[in-house]
């Protein structure tokens, strides 16, 4: 006992000797090079535009700025993709296991296609079929002034609060409040009186209803930024660039394969007289699937799902192939060029991308015991 | 190297070279190139205009040229053995001896001549960040692409340049960034973006060989001015001289009306005293710098003068001269007088 222990105590100071020492030695050679290493960068000017950001960025702010809005590109396009190769995801899944040939063969062809070419690939393969199957500006598809799609981007009009916003911000705090009172309401009248409630559908309309009513009372007006023609393209109101798109569909398509390949799994590993007791029960295919087959499906399926999901959010660097302004990109790419401290920038980007995977992991290892059996 | 290249590898190279600026002893590379029989010159490859291979597997472009107008200089014909190099090697190499002369096109800046051990030989090349723009926009100047979206390649300068210039004159852009220049091309060529952002005399090298070359223009204008010389070891002050005045000759040639068709007629014939002391009949010119002197006249009869370059590389890409002319057609070339 008392020896393992003074191994363990050995190995941990050899490993923190030699972190050490890479560090100084790293240190002594940049100042030796005259290579800052400080983080005083971060507040300088940047000089640079970036094609895509959710907060307000233009040349005149600060590096540091930069970072964040790289970062918001870099959490939004993983957001998307995770729900896209979700949602794909289980479709496959499902459909591989579906009686009707045809569509269990289409399931498997596309795993099997999918699965097998690199992901950097579709994505240049996925811009380049958002590029050239878009029509350019003067021959955009349109809905009405809402929204126009050309290769330059899918244009939407943007709703533009003019005055009274509390008032439809309280409605939707409202909205939510009421929602979760209902749900809970809902659960224990069919727990007592087994009648079921449709909570969805009431929900929906609830979260339409009342802050449109707020506004009515408030006197609210709400504005359309709709874009507008230029010479060259619309502007104003919100883009959705052709790279974002592209790196959507690459993303999705490919993790999906591997998330459909889980669902399979999961729904294999349910014994086969659950389906036959919710059959006796007199549940509907629908019901069965959703009450009986899926939540005990989800168990098997959350934890390699876990590494999917930090797989893909790794795979978000790849968006810098195809002019995303993602981390990767703005701050390894553009950055790097500008300030040349290619150990700090490279530190900083490595420690955030631990940080996001670390916390995708917490939060599916929660979900994950969330929903494993329990004694109950 | 040219344009974006040399800016985006900017300050990784000047790192290394830092380390090996360690000034050698041996300073007499003009020796060392009789003695070899042959001149190692630093090419690029692969940047059509400037260094290329023809449809024979000959080198051609005006890096090729200005390897060849020293070799003239140095033996009256070609005999050059040709080093290719890329931007992370070529200045080690240079230093180290591997390479007599590097012409591909590095930007004359401060500290790239105060810190590297290297010499510049004058600027043959004043380029600059220009545009490429899809023809059927009919924009002629960078003021009407007020909205327009860029792609551009991420460079040490060329972003900053970008947004620069377009807040200096009020205009608005989209900037799309990619890593490289021939993603950004590509996607600028699917009309992902109304133009693209470059060097421009090595975007029109790349552009020229687009089947669709008639559907793109590229704007006169340019938005930094990138100096591009020659550079040689800073230990032989003789051989940066035979660099400088060699390069020197086919400008003096274009303004003293000497080309590479009537080099020879000019020589018996004229009268005029510079052209005389130029070609060597007159005064020991070529003497003065160890080398013989007919050293002008078969560089002018080899490689021509610098309008004779201009028209063989880049007029067939359809780059027009700009800043290149001579100061009397309104550009910045100027020849140092021979007197």
């Amino acid at each position: 006992m008392r020896r393992t222990w003074i191994y363990q105590a050995l190995l941990l100071a050899a490993i923190v000797a030699a972190l050490g020492l890479i560090v100084s030695a790293t240190n002594a050679n940049l100042s030796r090079l005259g290579v800052e290493t400080s983080i005083d960068f971060l507040w300088r000017r940047a000089g640079f535009e970036i094609s895509q950001s959710l907060i307000p960025f233009n040349a005149n702010s600060t590096i540091a700025r930069a970072f964040v809005v790289a970062l918001l590109n870099t959490l939004v396009l993983a957001a998307a993709a995770i729900v896209g190769a979700s949602v794909l995801g289980l479709i496959v899944g499902t459909a591989r296991l579906s009686r009707n040939w045809l569509v269990s063969q289409l399931a498997t062809t596309y795993v099997e296609l999918f699965r097998n070419i690199p992901s950097l690939l579709q994505i240049f393969f996925w811009y380049l079929v958002v590029l050239r199957s878009l029509p350019g500006f003067r021959d955009s598809l349109s809905l009405g002034e809402a929204a126009r799609l050309n290769n330059r981007g899918l244009y939407l009009a943007a709703p533009e609060i003019m005055t009274g916003g509390g008032w439809i911000a309280a409605g939707f705090v409202v909205a939510i409040a009421a929602i979760i009172g209902l749900a809970r309401w809902a659960r224990h009248r069919r727990l007592v009186s087994g009648r079921a409630f449709p909570v969805t559908v009431t929900a929906i309309a609830l979260l339409v209803a009342v802050p449109w009513l707020a506004a009515l009372l408030g006197g609210a007006a709400l504005d359309w930024d709709v874009p507008q023609a230029g010479r060259f393209g619309y502007e104003g109101g919100i883009v959705i660039m052709p790279e974002f798109m592209a790196l959507v569909a690459g993303l999705s398509v490919y993790n999906a394969t591997y998330i459909g390949e889980i669902v399979r799994s999961g729904f294999a590993a349910i014994p086969r007289g659950q389906v036959e007791a919710a059959d006796a029960l007199g549940l509907s295919r629908w019901l069965s699937f959703r009450l009986v087959l899926f939540p005990q499906a989800l168990r098997v399926i959350i934890p390699p799902l876990t590494t999917v999901y930090l797989n893909l959010f790794k795979a978000t660097s790849l968006a810098a192939a195809i002019a995303y302004p993602e981390i990767v990109s703005v701050f390894v790419g553009t950055v790097n060029n500008l300030v040349g401290q290619p150990v700090i920038i490279m530190g900083i980007t490595l420690i955030i991308y631990v940080l996001v995977s670390l916390a995708i992991a917490v939060f599916m290892n929660w979900y994950n015991r969330r929903i494993a059996l329990t004694r109950a | 190297m040219h344009g974006g290249g040399a800016r985006r590898w900017g300050y990784l190279l000047v790192l290394p070279v830092a380390v090996f600026a360690i000034a050698t002893a041996r300073a007499d590379t003009l020796a060392d190139v009789r003695e070899r029989g042959f001149l190692r010159c630093g090419v690029i490859e692969g940047s059509p205009g400037y260094s290329t291979l023809n449809d024979k597997g000959e080198r051609v472009g005006f890096d090729i040229d200005h390897c060849k107008t020293i070799s003239a200089a140095v033996f009256g014909k070609v005999s050059i053995e040709f080093v290719p190099i890329t931007p992370n090697t070529v200045f080690t190499l240079l230093q180290s001896g591997g390479i007599d002369i590097f012409p591909g096109g590095a930007t004359w800046s401060f500290t790239r001549d105060t810190t590297m051990g290297l010499d510049f030989t004058g600027v043959y090349m004043w380029a600059g960040q220009g545009f490429v723009v899809h023809k059927a926009l009919g924009v002629s100047r960078v003021a009407e692409l007020d909205g327009a979206t860029i792609c551009v390649a991420q460079g040490t300068t060329l972003e900053q340049n970008l947004a620069d210039y377009f807040d200096a004159n009020g205009l608005r852009y989209t900037a799309i960034t990619f890593a490289d220049i021939d993603k950004g091309l590509q996607a600028y060529r699917a009309d992902r973006c109304d133009a693209f952002t470059n060097e421009r005399v090595s975007t029109a090298g790349r552009i020229s060989v687009w089947p669709d070359r008639e559907d793109h223009v590229i704007l006169d204008e340019v938005i930094s001015k990138e100096p591009m010389a020659a550079l040689v070891r800073q230990d032989d002050p003789r051989w940066r001289d035979i660099a400088l005045w060699s390069f020197n000759v086919r400008i003096a040639a274009e303004e003293l009306g000497i080309n590479q068709a009537n080099v020879s007629r000019m020589r018996d014939e004229s009268d005029n005293q510079e052209v005389r002391r130029l070609l060597g009949v007159q005064g020991s010119f070529g003497e003065r710098l160890g080398l013989s002197n007919d050293w002008a006249y078969d560089i002018i009869r080899i490689v021509g003068n610098s309008e004779d370059m201009w028209n063989r590389h880049f007029a067939p890409l359809g780059v027009s001269r700009g800043l290149n002319r001579t100061w009397r057609d309104g550009g910045l070339m100027s020849a140092l007088p021979f007197r």
